[in-house]
This record gives structure tokens, C-alpha cells and sequence, in this order.
């Protein structure tokens, strides 16, 4: 039977000592979705992913890609396999063609038209020394060594960092067409911003450890909601809100309240609606507060 | 095979510099002698810094080059194109982070340490055959005197020197991925054992350390006036391979940096 599953780890670690590194990371990302994996800047993802790629070895533990070992039979899946590493470097002298021909070389039947397709897409600069460039172009560069042999599974690690909003739009619409086609994506980010738009699901990561896996979808469901509520006349006092359901906080800020609040937004609507409101308005930083929450380790 | 290429496409400028280089310095040793040559004649010098400086007999074309090329500027040059590249391909490559993209593609680590490591060997062999065709010109501009068989046996012991101590480099970057740590090793290697061939055979009970030393492989047959030795040669071609098999083994065993 084919094996479901893009990547898949068990206990998978990485022990650098005082407390660094990757600790039993059991992981299983499905063909076809596109997997954020988040955490702050040391939390271990580029760990993971150099460990998936086998250019570190696991102190313990085990990871498949493809359904092959991801160290027995490495080569074989980096022939099936993008990868853009977070931090990279290519030959500062030479021009980003010269450097895209050496890596097609290495992989040998790389199709012309696709490595030309995205780079026009991205608009790269390719004749330049590749040390001249900024750091959006080098990652554009980057992006195109990882996606020009149309790979089964990509594993970028930040793959939105230096890029300018146009060519994040290229971006996205790409892993659009690359999830589209059944192909995987496992992505890593230490903003949510960057991969709420694109992620089915996310993991996040804190300090070596895995802290929840789970679809956007429900994240938002448990996610913290504040709402700008605007009353007509004398405003109710905030305690008023607070023994309802889900309710977190209310403040009253002005003529305008400011309730945050978890799940389902039922009661609390129901209880406005014993009083005069003019407006309500959401704000839109409701994820960003979970994820904080999970990176500071304060569970619920 | 594209990983060769690149390589040598990259040090192939410097390489021809060196050589270029190389070449200049050989036609001026030349172009020296005449003026030179009768007035210094043999210097008197205590045993061990006379055998440092290759003789020290300037009375002498084959003592001229021996001294001004063959014991200290020739293994010099060719010693730091042969470091430099073999480190900075491998370890200053994983340093700076080039090696996590191209290790992300099907290339084995022990055919990618091996093709820098080749790729290196043409950087060595360029300086090589400068020093050849140096040693050619500048010898007929000093009016001739050292035979065909000398020039080359130079040449080519500075090749198998150059490759030994590149080797070196090679091997301690693939175990280490520290560049800084493959050069000043390899570095330290060749310097000791300048010396160490230098002094050792003044001491009795430390003769034998000359042995250890590439430039008694280098040196001991005395190219310049005997053509190559063979067997010498077989003992730096060996180590050469050895460190060489060394470095592909080594750079399989570990994490990659950066």
C-alpha cells in the first residue's frame, strides 16, 4: 500500500546539548498540503529540516519522505525533493544563470522552460553576480533552484523572508498550482502572517518541542477574538461581560469597549443585544494572539 | 563532473596568475645570475641553514635555482595555491553556505570532496607547468646550464608536493568543515617540516623524523640536478591518495556546518 504521508517522523531529535536543538518530533504531513511549521528564530525548525535533508544526523529517533529513509535513502529522495535552506549563500561571483546551470547540471533533467518559467515569474535577476544582489533577489534565486525540477516535496525553510509583496503574490499563486498538481509543501516561518494565507495546517514549535498540530480552521475556532463594540448613551459597565462564556477581557476605552473573547461569539452577541450598539468592529489580530501564547509556553 | 567544472572554472583565474607569476620571477632569477652568480659564489653558512636554503651555492646555475626556487619561493607558492583551494572549496564553501544547497541535490558527499579535491590538483598542476615553463625561459636567459631532465624533475617534484600538502588540506576540511583549521593545519605541516628536514638530520636521534616531512620526499634526491626520482615520488603520490581517500571518508561521518 502506498504510504499517505509526505513526511513522516517518530522521536525524531537533535540534541546539541544545554537544552538546544529538536526534541522527539513526531510529525506526520500529508501528499498535497501545504504545512506551516512555526516558531520563533531558534526553535528548531531549520533543524528538522536539515535533518529531514540528511545534511545533519538525528541523534535519535527517524524520518521518512516519500516513504524512503530519510538517511538510507537520501539521494534518492533528494531527487524528489526542493529545498531552499534559511540561510544560504551561492557563489557571490558568478551570475545567478551560471549558478542555476550548475544545479540543473547536478540534477540533471531539469526542464528549460519551467526554470524560465519562474523566473519570469519572479522577475530574477540572472545576469548579475549573485553577490550583488539584494537579499529579496538572492532569495528569488534561491526559490528557483528549489521549484525549477518540479520536486514531489519542497521544503523551504522562510521562504517569504526578504521577498516584496508582488512577488510574495507570485508566491503564493505558485503554491496554489504546486498543491494544485499533489505536490507537498512543508514551510517554515516564524510569523504567522507569512503562512496563514497558504497553510492547511501548522505546527507550532517552541524551544525544541512540538507545542500543537493543528488545522488553521481550529486554531481560529480557539483563537482570541476582539471586537470594538461602539454603544449609543452611557456604555454598560465592562464587568458586565465578563461572567459570560469565552469572554477574556473587557475594557472600556472612550465611548467604545474593546472585548476579546474565545470560541464561539453566541453568548456574548446575545448579551449585546440587550443594549444600544451603533458599531462593532473586529480586529484582525486574533491568530497572532494564540501563537504567542503557544511561543511563550502560557497553555490557554 | 559539474562540480569539477565549476570548481576549476572558479580558482582558474588564480591559478594562472600564480603560474604567470611564477613564470616572471623564474625569468628574473635568471636574468640575476650572470650579475650574481661570480660575485656571491658559496656561502659559508652552519650546516642546517645552509641545507634550509637548499645549499646556499650561488657559484652555480643548478645552486642558483635550487636555492632561489626550488627550496623556499617554489613549494611556497605552490604550497598556498594548493591549500587555499582545497580548503576554501570545501570548508570555506559549508562555511559561507553554499554547501547546504548543493548537498540538498543527489550528490554524493564523498564524489563532491573528491571532484574539489581534482579540481584543486589542476589549480597545483597549473602552477606546475608554470614553473617549468619558468624554469625553461629563465635558464636560457641565464646563458643554460641545467639540462631538460632537472627543470622537469623540479617541476614535477613541486607538483607531488603541491598535491601532498593540498591533500592534506583537503582531508582536515572534510573532517573539520572549518577552513581557518584546514589551512593553518596543512599550513603548520609544511612549515614543520621544512624545518624538521632542515634539522632533524643534525640530530641523531631525531633523524628519522625527516622521514615524516614532505619536503624530504621533495628534496632528497636533489631534482633540479638528478631529473625526477621515482620512488620519491611514489611515497608523495601515496600520501597523497591516502589523505585523499581519508577526506572522502571523513566528510561522510559528520554534520555539515552553517
Amino acid at each position: 500500500m502506498a504510504e499517505r504521508a509526505a513526511i513522516r517522523t517518530e522521536g525524531l531529535t537533535k540534541d546539541y546539548g544545554d537544552g538546544n536543538g529538536l526534541f522527539d518530533l513526531d510529525l506526520e504531513i500529508e501528499r498535497g498540503e501545504v504545512f506551516g511549521f512555526l516558531g520563533p528564530n531558534g526553535a528548531g525548525k531549520s533543524t528538522t529540516m536539515r535533518l529531514l535533508l540528511d545534511l545533519i544526523a538525528p541523534t535519535r529517533g527517524s524520518a521518512s519522505l516519500l516513504a524512503l529513509d530519510s538517511h538510507g535513502d537520501s539521494l534518492a529522495i533528494r531527487r524528489r525533493v526542493g529545498y531552499l535552506p534559511g540561510d544560504f549563500e551561492l557563489y557571490p561571483k558568478l551570475t545567478g544563470t551560471v549558478v542555476l546551470d550548475y544545479l540543473a547540471g547536478l540534477r540533471g533533467g531539469v526542464d528549460m522552460q519551467v526554470r524560465a518559467g519562474l523566473a519570469e515569474r519572479f522577475d530574477a535577476p540572472l545576469e548579475r553576480p549573485i553577490g550583488d544582489l539584494s537579499t529579496g533577489n538572492r532569495q528569488k534565486i534561491g526559490l528557483i533552484q528549489a521549484f525549477m525540477h518540479e520536486p514531489e516535496l519542497l521544503i523551504l525553510d522562510e521562504p517569504i523572508a526578504g521577498l516584496d509583496p508582488l512577488v510574495q503574490e507570485s508566491f503564493h499563486a505558485l503554491l496554489g498550482e504546486v498543491t494544485g498538481a499533489g505536490r507537498t509543501v512543508f514551510l517554515s516561518s516564524h510569523t504567522l502572517s507569512e503562512v496563514e494565507r497558504v497553510a492547511d495546517r501548522v505546527a507550532i514549535l517552541r524551544a525544541g518541542r512540538l507545542m500543537v498540530v493543528d488545522s488553521l480552521e481550529s486554531l481560529r475556532a480557539i483563537a482570541v477574538q476582539r471586537l470594538e463594540v461602539g454603544f449609543g448613551g452611557v456604555p454598560p459597565p465592562p464587568e458586565r461581560f465578563l461572567p459570560i462564556a469565552g469572554v477574556r477581557s473587557a475594557t472600556l476605552q472612550g465611548a467604545h469597549m474593546l472585548i476579546s473573547f474565545e470560541g464561539s461569539a453566541d453568548p456574548l452577541v446575545k448579551e449585546l443585544a440587550e443594549h444600544d450598539v451603533r458599531s462593532i468592529r473586529s480586529r484582525d489580530d486574533d491568530l497572532e494572539e494564540i501563537f504567542l501564547r503557544f511561543y511563550r509556553g502560557e497553555e490557554g | 563532473m559539474p562540480t569539477f567544472l565549476l570548481a576549476v572554472r572558479l580558482r582558474l583565474v588564480g591559478s594562472l596568475l600564480a603560474a604567470v607569476g611564477m613564470i616572471a620571477v623564474l625569468l628574473m632569477v635568471g636574468a640575476l645570475f650572470p650579475a650574481v652568480g661570480d660575485s656571491i659564489g658559496k656561502l659559508d653558512l652552519p650546516e642546517g641553514v645552509a641545507e634550509l636554503l637548499g645549499g646556499a651555492d650561488y657559484g652555480s646555475l643548478t645552486g642558483w635555482f635550487r636555492s632561489e626556487i626550488g627550496a623556499v619561493y617554489g613549494p611556497l607558492v605552490i604550497g598556498a595555491t594548493a591549500i587555499t583551494a582545497a580548503a576554501g572549496s570545501t570548508a570555506g564553501e559549508e562555511e559561507q553556505g553554499i554547501l547546504a544547497i548543493v548537498l540538498a541535490h543527489p550528490v554524493d558527499r564523498s564524489r563532491l570532496i573528491l571532484a574539489k579535491g581534482a579540481a584543486a590538483a589542476v589549480g597545483v598542476a597549473i602552477v606546475a607547468i608554470g614553473t617549468w615553463i619558468g624554469l625553461l625561459t629563465g635558464v636560457a636567459v641565464a646563458g643554460g646550464g641545467i639540462g631538460l631532465a632537472g627543470i622537469t624533475g623540479l617541476a614535477v617534484h613541486l607538483l607531488l608536493f603541491g598535491l601532498v600538502v593540498g591533500a592534506l588540506a583537503l582531508a582536515v576540511a572534510a573532517a573539520t568543515g572549518r577552513k581557518a583549521v584546514a589551512i593553518a593545519s596543512a599550513s603548520a605541516f609544511a612549515v614543520l617540516g621544512f624545518l624538521v628536514n632542515g634539522f632533524a638530520p643534525l640530530v641523531d636521534a631525531i633523524e628519522w623524523l625527516k622521514y615524516v616531512s614532505p619536503f624530504y620526499w621533495y628534496d632528497e634526491s636533489d631534482p633540479i640536478a638528478n631529473g625526477v626520482d621515482l620512488g620519491d615520488l611514489a611515497v608523495l603520490a601515496a600520501a597523497t591518495a591516502l589523505l585523499t581517500v581519508a577526506a572522502a571518508i571523513l566528510v561522510r561521518r559528520r554534520d555539515l556546518r552553517g
